[in-house]
């Protein structure tokens, strides 16, 4: 009986605290399709007497499908050449004996906890030294470079592989480019899709690298659109219209988080290097 | 163990007969080159957008540049400059601010969700997702939400106070009140990370310490402070770093977007400040010293929660 009470207690504040974190995103979407006179009434309205759902409309004019576009190129090329880089460089330090292995992935680890934005600067000197700001690439490589915990994690992964197996097919004359493709590749698809997703959900979300290095309207960015939204939407914009350009901003990588959510949750664990 | 064991075993049969045992053979050309083959997409691009940045940016801070001329080497002159720069020191105090507010109750607030969320009971899965939930968010969504909360004459608090007869504040241009509503929103973002790595700390805690626990007589509190507190030490560390770096470097996407640093600079932390140098005053040897500067506080808030930890909790 004291159990059940107990138990009853605890999801009652699961439930509550729950609804408090989640409460101001759900309120972006519900905001998202009141009309002006609805988000501006007090008592705060919690849904919206007709949804209004040219709000979308307007918002979705407002961001352009370019900008939207753009943010898929960008994320995508991140994230395709992420994979690319890594997982090779993860197998070969994990699985080939050579020597300068242990060199080379202790310059991997330098940076680890170290935030980009500190070489901020310098990596926007070095972009506009190669002559790619304002384009895609510019946009793209430096994001890409940050490879790191991409390495170590896949390193890691491909470390829990046993040799034997790997030793099996250089026995059966597969060079190592074959052994990295057919065998080791095909085992890594759950680390993959971890760490896709962490990388997509943080690449989608990249405000200030965008900014510097591709502002132009061809290779603008969704972030890039939205801020503004957060300091002259009152005088321009009704606030519903930025909740909805907000919503379309946050729908895919929602949708990446919902589908794919037991991979994320392990993604962030494991590059949170535990 | 077996993972481990594995290995050896492994290992052991490596060798293959034509292998000679001379120490000299455990590295083979063929291999060698195979991996620096599979190694080198990631190296150029690697060394090209991390070293050579990194390298480049500590370079600089001995130069003066504007981006655009040959950069001229000037010695300690930026650091002088720093020394007698009075809005520097204002900014490294605002960034003391952030991660003064912000990194405790974020690890304490995570932590104290963790333990509640990590309950073996049906439906607990699905309703964690409230919990992780906001991690979609990007500053920028967020920050356009968050703004018309604080906002005085249309958002939720501003209406509250017009209701009670109270005078409305405008949060985010308050020189006292704005630094602390972005430490709110951050902590509110930085939760779902927090939660999930405490999660997984949390669920490698050995089942049978708790039971031991019980059996000694003790509380739900004496437990969480004595039992699971200590046992997820290591992921507390990790948090921890996570988060002095997070609330020193990140507090440069939150600032800019929703107050430029502003009112009076209050919320002009030293990464906005460093960023203004170099894109605004176009002083990249000036911006590279304050740059310098954030990684030494990184290091030195690292270092100095490391003594006090080791000192008091161990």
């Amino acid at each position: 009986m004291r159990l059940a009470r107990l138990r009853i207690g605890r999801y009652s504040t699961i439930i509550l605290f729950g609804l408090v974190i989640a409460f101001p995103m759900l309120y972006l979407l519900s905001g998202s399709l009141m009309s002006f006179s609805d988000i501006a009434q007090y008592p705060p309205r919690l849904f919206p007497t007709t949804p209004i759902w040219d709000n979308f409309v307007q918002a979705w004019n407002y961001l352009t499908p370019r900008t939207i576009l753009n943010t898929f190129i960008f994320v995508f090329g991140v994230l395709f050449i992420q994979l690319a880089i890594c997982l090779p460089a993860g197998f070969a330090l994990s699985k080939i004996k050579f020597r300068g292995s242990s060199a080379v992935f202790a310059l991997f680890l330098v940076p680890i906890l170290m935030p980009t934005n500190l070489i901020l600067i310098p990596t926007f000197v070095v972009t506009l030294q190669l002559g790619i700001i304002g384009t895609f690439l510019g946009l793209i490589l430096p994001v890409a470079g940050q490879a790191s915990v991409g390495v170590l994690l896949f390193r890691q992964f491909f470390a829990t592989l046993p040799d034997g197996l790997i030793e099996a097919a250089r026995i059966d004359g597969a060079n190592w480019f074959q052994t990295f493709f057919r065998i080791a590749l095909p085992l890594a698809r759950p680390i993959i899709a971890a760490y896709s997703v962490v990388t997509f959900l943080t690449a989608w979300n990249l405000y200030i690298w965008p900014l510097l290095a591709a502002p132009g309207p061809d290779t603008r960015v969704l972030t890039l659109a939205l801020a503004p939204l957060a300091t002259t939407q009152f005088s321009n914009i009704s606030p519903s219209v930025g909740f909805a350009a907000a919503v379309i901003a946050m729908v895919p990588v929602l949708v990446v988080f919902v589908v794919f959510q037991k991979w994320f949750t392990r993604g962030i664990a494991g590059t949170g290097l535990e | 163990m077996t993972v481990l064991e594995t290995k050896r075993g492994a290992g052991a049969k490596r060798r293959h007969p034509r292998s000679s045992p001379r120490k000299k053979s455990k590295y083979r050309k063929a291999d060698a080159a195979s991996a620096w083959l599979l190694l080198t997409p990631a190296l150029i691009l690697f060394i090209l957008f991390i070293i050579i940045p990194t390298v480049v940016g500590f370079g600089l801070s001995f130069y003066q540049w504007n981006f655009f001329d040959t950069p001229v080497f000037v010695g300690f002159v930026n650091f002088v400059k720093l020394a007698t720069d009075s809005a520097a020191w204002g900014s490294l105090g605002v960034t003391l601010l952030f991660v003064l507010l912000g990194v405790v109750p974020t690890i304490a607030i995570g932590f104290m969700l963790a333990v509640l969320i990590n309950a073996n009971m049906p439906g607990v899965g699905i309703l964690r997702v409230l919990y992780f939930v906001p991690v979609v968010l990007s500053v920028a969504v967020s920050a356009v939400l968050w703004a018309f909360i604080y906002d005085p004459r249309q958002g939720p608090i501003g209406a509250l106070l017009r209701v009670l007869g109270l005078p409305p504040i405008d949060i985010l241009n308050n020189e006292t009140l704005a630094l602390p509503a972005l430490v709110i929103m951050m902590i509110w973002l930085a939760l779902p990370i927090v939660i999930i790595l405490y999660l997984a700390g949390l669920q490698r805690v050995p089942e049978d310490i708790y039971s031991a626990a019980a059996l000694d007589g003790a509380g739900p509190w004496r437990t969480l402070w004595s039992i699971t507190w200590p046992n997820v030490a290591s992921t507390t560390f990790v948090v921890a770093i996570l988060q002095i770096v997070n609330y020193v470097a990140s507090s440069l996407d939150v600032s800019l977007i929703m107050t430029n640093g502003g009112p009076l600079g209050a919320t002009t932390a030293l990464s906005l400040y460093a960023y203004r140098q170099a894109f605004s005053n176009q002083d990249v040897g000036y911006a590279s010293v304050l740059s310098v500067l954030q990684l030494v506080i990184i290091v030195a808030i690292i270092g100095l929660g490391r003594l006090v930890t080791r000192r008091f909790l161990r």
